[in-house]
């Protein structure tokens, strides 16, 4: 085996020479990966130490306390609210936020007028390019207690709301702008599906006599499974991360309560407060919880269709 | 010849109604996506004496651009602009460099090392350090507070590699072995070759990493430190949570607050408002004629994902 692996050992060096080009290409990008995210996951390990900020990260000589911060995390007063946080919004997200895409790419694929479908989709698209910091913006103003919201309510007879101070009206502003946002955009690929469905498949339909109802149900929809499970697996896997870019421009301190999710609380504890190995332990949580969705919702999806990512 | 037949047969009412309907949905649709946008911009081109008095705008009262100049006086706001061309065109510039280089020589059949970093990439994109982790790491170099941190860690992305590599394979590689027995050199292949016949995806993913960088603002909140290297959009922030301040207070009953906001010379509506569109302004520009591209680059992700 030795004499083997020698011979292997200089023929892959040998490769490596010829194709020394490419390993130049290559070299930058391997580089930029090894220093900024792997190294990070070295880093990790300060979720089980006693962190000395000065020492640095490639300290050697570390103190170690075991599970101590995560045992922290669970009994912190805050990780029922947390986590309730993270899964409604992700809940409620996937409830509306999924569905309306995959109706609005079949209503779209329904319209005959192609000037008037072109129109549609390049404005419906245009939200998703706006900035959290934008968007967050201007439902500060459409929803303020002088904003045009209020001012169509008082113009109905209504009692002005305050919108972004009350804690019911949260969860709506903050999944409510985010369908805004990714309605048109999230169609897309459903109704590339769509296009792709055999014409003649369509024809057939037609000819025996099924009505529109009938064809979106029994051509269009099945067309579109494979699509909507893989989205589905995505959208399962990120049920609990809750954007924390957008929370941390929406939320306020009368919106805590259903406002703070895990990235705010770690970045106000963490960036902020300074406690790196606490919420180093929140973030290895986390992560290993998205880990097991996306494994849990592939698993499902390979279980009840034949679609998967691997 | 379909539209003679479909003319022939009258359509069943109950699809009428299903059609008039749907193009009453469609532009609703259309209405809720457009007017907020539109509604910006009125509302900062309008007077302020107009925009106190509230109610609808479709179009701007009492035009002024008066809300543009005052913001564009601000000090920072300037600054804070060329600083996000500057994030922007370095950042996609890295962008594009390094992930097409990587992407060429994994889309090489016999390259050694394809095995090896197409795994050492695809890792990435499931597991990850986090914020803080990496937060630490840029302390420990030394990148906090500066230009490098914004436009390099985050401009080699997994994903972004393999649509570049499907994109070379399904192109430009038959090209190489001809190339190469015209003793070419790696480089002016890529040069020479690969990058001219692959424009299409270098616009697409050109654009994604233009706008990400135009518009993000977290990690800029996080590494950066002083004000004069902020890129708009932090500015931006700040600039609506102060005058949101006043507007909460205003809420609360603050005397105090409601005489700021009487002593503005103008409204912090229209500034806000004019703040906002300026930040979007570039976006909004471009994207009509760019718009092609953002959809053919779903496509690529959505068939070889």
């Amino acid at each position: 085996m030795g004499a083997r692996g020698r011979v292997h050992r200089k023929h892959f060096l040998k490769r490596v020479w010829d194709q020394r080009a490419l390993v130049l290409m290559a070299l930058p990008a391997f580089i930029i990966v090894l220093i900024f995210s792997y190294i990070p996951m070295y880093g990790i390990s300060i979720a089980f130490q006693k962190f000395k900020p000065l020492k640095g990260m490639f300290n050697m000589n570390v103190q170690w306390v075991g599970l101590k911060y995560f045992e922290k995390f669970f009994q912190s007063p805050y990780i029922f609210r947390l986590l309730r946080n993270n899964l409604l919004l992700g809940v409620y997200s996937l409830l509306w936020g999924f569905p309306l895409p995959i109706i609005f790419a079949v209503l779209l694929d329904q319209l005959h007028a192609r000037r008037f479908k072109k129109v549609v989709q390049t404005i419906s698209y245009l939200p998703h390019f706006l900035s959290v910091v934008v968007l967050v913006g201007m439902i500060k103003m459409l929803f303020a207690s002088n904003g045009i919201v209020n001012d169509v309510i008082q113009w109905m007879g209504g009692e002005p709301i305050y919108f972004l101070i009350a804690p019911r009206w949260y969860r709506t502003l903050f999944i409510g702008s985010g369908i805004w946002q990714g309605l048109g955009w999230s169609s897309i690929i459903y109704l590339a599906a769509l296009t792709n469905v055999d014409p003649q498949l369509m024809e057939a339909a037609v000819v025996d006599g099924a009505n529109r109802f009938q064809r979106v149900w029994n051509v269009s929809l099945p067309a579109l499974m494979p699509t909507i499970s893989i989205q589905l697996i995505f959208s399962i896997s990120g049920i609990m991360s809750a954007s924390t870019e957008k929370t941390l421009l929406l939320y306020n301190e009368a919106t805590y309560e259903v406002g703070d999710v895990i990235g705010t609380y770690v970045y106000r504890e963490g960036i902020l407060g300074g406690a790196f190995e606490y919420t180093t332990a929140i973030g290895l949580l986390m992560s290993i919880v998205s880990l097991v969705l996306i494994t849990l919702a592939n698993y499902g999806s390979r279980l009840f269709s034949e679609n998967s990512l691997w | 010849m379909k539209s003679a037949t479909k003319n022939k047969i009258k359509k069943p009412l109950g699809e009428q109604i299903f059609d008039a309907a749907n193009i009453v949905f469609m532009v609703l649709i259309i209405l809720i996506m457009a007017y907020p946008m539109l509604y910006v911009l009125s509302i900062s081109l309008s007077s302020a004496n107009e925009v106190n008095k509230g109610g609808f705008f479709l179009l701007p009262r009492e035009f002024t651009i008066d809300a543009y100049t005052i913001v564009f006086k601000e000090p920072g706001i300037p600054r804070s602009y060329l600083n996000t061309v500057l994030y922007t065109v370095g950042g996609t510039f890295f962008t594009l460099l390094f992930t097409s280089m990587i992407a060429y020589a994994l889309s090489v059949q016999d390259f050694v090392f394809k095995k090896f970093l197409t795994v050492y990439l695809t890792i990435t994109m499931f597991i990850g350090g986090g914020m803080i982790p990496s937060y630490l790491l840029m302390k420990e170099l030394h990148l906090l507070d500066t230009y490098w941190v914004i436009v390099i860690p985050g401009c080699v992305g997994a994903y972004n590699v393999i649509l570049f590599r499907t994109f070379f394979k399904g192109n430009a590689m038959e090209l190489r072995e001809a190339a190469m027995i015209d003793g070419a050199s790696e480089f002016r292949i890529y040069l020479q070759i690969v990058v001219p016949l692959s424009t299409a995806i270098f616009a697409t993913m050109g654009l994604f990493a233009a706008v990400g960088h135009w518009n993000g603002y977290f990690s800029h909140l996080i590494y950066l430190k002083s004000s004069e290297k902020f890129p708009y959009q932090l500015i931006l922030r700040r600039l609506l949570n102060s005058v949101a301040d006043l507007t909460n207070a205003k809420e609360l009953d603050n005397e105090m607050a409601q005489e700021a906001l009487r002593n503005q010379k103008y409204n912090a509506k229209n500034l806000q408002m004019a703040a906002i569109f300026i930040g979007m302004a570039p976006i909004l520009c471009v994207y009509p004629f760019v718009q092609k591209y953002f959809v053919k680059g779903m496509f690529v992700g959505s068939l070889k994902g």
